[in-house]
């Protein structure tokens, strides 16, 4: 029952920042656990785990060290309410203004998407600026930071025909594509190129390939042709091996 | 003692893991048996460095790898080259739970751990396809797919388990060794006592879930004003939004 609620964790991991790692799931989910013990995967054991269960989802990534940092063991976690939202609208590279707080009024780009708490950070705005005074004598430094912002009710999207803010819905095209329309004006807002950014690549076509990696070329070469036989059958023809033996019959269970 | 000298040159740019290699390696190297087993040291060499990673990559924090096959990808290729792929892959993974214990021994941190997480993605994709053509013969030749059988059956203690089912030379009625080992049955008065008091305590668990989605629900109608309604019904089904929706406790600071 125990192991079930590691799981529940792993289901509030956006489906946009599992895009932006392009990481496999299976690795998300193997470090996002901290266990220190398992009982062994027998019948004299029941199932049973000592750890971490649930994590706090911040700014920082859940498979990077600072998240492990900030979730240590034995730590509590609180009850954080998140809205449920049906169709995520906001994405990264959008222009985009600010409601509420001391930027009010002004228009940024967003630059990162937290979907687990409905978050947006928004570029050079919404900004906290701490002093940090390490040593004595020495002089202290200033550290400028984005605050989040909360999507559904801190944050609202441009219409690009006249650059107000604007309510959106999502419709389909004639040709059945999804897209965002302003209700004011009935406008278009296009989806950015910097939506589709993931940790390895900027664009799809700007990607470079690394030493182990098989090219496009291998990849889409079509080699397989249509027997009637296994997959065994097909190797064993391939080597030469010839089996005529038939097995004798036996008993299931 | 040509090839220890060979080793030490090899790893001369780095004296903290020249050291650790050198620790490993040094019984096998000394020991009578080295020259027996190969033929040509350079051969050897070779082929032993392929458990290691390549030397460039040696003291890096981060290495950049791509994204693992698609199923899609190797249902076009052959049977051929799928079995060539799966030793590729294997070595792969091979080299790479070496070098990640290596690391671990000597408590430095293993660049880029999802490499691993990578290759068996892959290599679980390729056993998919060549499964589906396996199953693809099989249910048009014989009518049954060549999978290996399996039932759910009730263990000793009178909990639901999978049995995969094995090969006998003798039907079951006559293997007595078998039955000894296999108990399927579960009459006992002890067992239904722990049955009873298992179901109760999958209740209280489940009890237990429900009030908490309950909280979680009521918290998310006070806080938030214009929540998808149809949308929180969808994801909660057990709770009763509507009940919750117009409660006097659930009115917030804002003006109605």
């Amino acid at each position: 029952m125990r192991l079930t609620f590691i799981l529940q964790d792993f289901k509030k991991v956006g489906e946009l920042t599992k895009q932006y790692s392009n990481l496999p799931d299976s690795y998300i989910k193997r470090s996002m656990e901290q266990i220190i013990y398992r009982t062994p995967d027998k019948p004299n054991y029941l199932r049973r785990s000592v750890g971490k269960k649930q994590i706090k989802f911040t700014e920082n990534r859940p498979w990077t060290i600072q998240s492990k940092l900030e979730n240590t063991l034995f730590t509590k976690t609180p009850v954080i309410y998140v809205e449920p939202i049906r169709d995520w609208s906001i994405f990264k590279g959008d222009r985009v203004e600010i409601l509420v707080g001391r930027d009010k009024g002004k228009q940024g780009i967003v630059i990162q998407v937290i979907q687990e708490r409905n978050w947006v950070l928004v570029g050079n705005l919404n900004m906290k600026i701490t002093t940090m005074k390490m040593f004595k004598r020495k002089p202290s430094t200033v550290i400028r930071e984005e605050q989040p912002l909360r999507v559904t009710d801190q944050v609202s999207l441009i219409d690009p025909s006249d650059m107000l803010p604007c309510k959106i819905e999502w419709r389909y095209t004639e040709e059945g594509e999804k897209v965002r329309v302003s209700l004011r004006s009935g406008r278009i807002i296009p989806i950015p190129i910097l939506a589709k950014e993931t940790y390895d690549y900027k664009t799809r076509t700007s990607y470079e390939e690394k030493d182990k990696d098989t090219t496009a070329d291998v990849v889409s070469k079509i080699t397989f042709t249509p027997r009637l036989c296994t997959f065994e059958m097909d190797l064993m023809d391939k080597v030469g091996i010839k089996e005529d033996r038939i097995p004798s019959p036996v008993y299931w269970y | 003692m040509q090839m220890k000298l060979y080793i030490q040159a090899y790893y001369k740019f780095n004296p903290f893991l020249s050291n650790c290699i050198r620790s490993h390696f040094g019984p096998l190297l000394n020991s009578p048996n080295f020259a027996s087993f190969c033929t040509t040291r350079e051969r050897f060499n070779k082929n032993l460095m392929e458990f290691f990673e390549d030397k460039k990559n040696w003291g890096k924090d981060e290495i950049r790898s791509g994204r693992s096959w698609k199923t899609d990808e190797l249902r076009i290729k052959s049977n051929e080259d799928l079995h060539k792929l799966w030793y590729i892959l294997l070595k792969e993974k091979n080299m790479l739970l070496t070098m990640e214990h290596f690391y671990k021994e000597n408590y430095i941190l293993f660049p880029s751990p999802e490499r691993i997480d990578k290759v068996e993605e892959s290599m679980k994709n390729l056993e998919t396809v060549v499964r589906e053509r396996n199953k693809a013969y099989y249910m048009l030749e014989t009518g049954e797919d060549g999978e290996r059988p399996g039932v759910m059956v009730h263990n000793a203690i009178g909990l639901p388990m999978y049995h995969k089912q094995e090969q006998h030379d003798i039907p079951k009625y006559e293997n007595i060794q078998w039955k000894k080992n296999n108990v399927h049955e579960f009459d006992y008065e002890e067992c239904r006592e722990f049955l009873k008091l298992y179901r109760e305590k999958i209740r209280k668990e489940d009890n237990y879930r429900r009030k908490k989605n309950n909280r979680y629900v009521k918290g998310l109608l006070k806080r938030f004003k214009n929540v998808d309604i149809d949308y929180l019904k969808e994801i909660y089904p057990d709770v009763n939004v509507d009940q919750y929706k117009n409660h006097d406790f659930q009115i917030g600071h804002w003006e109605v």
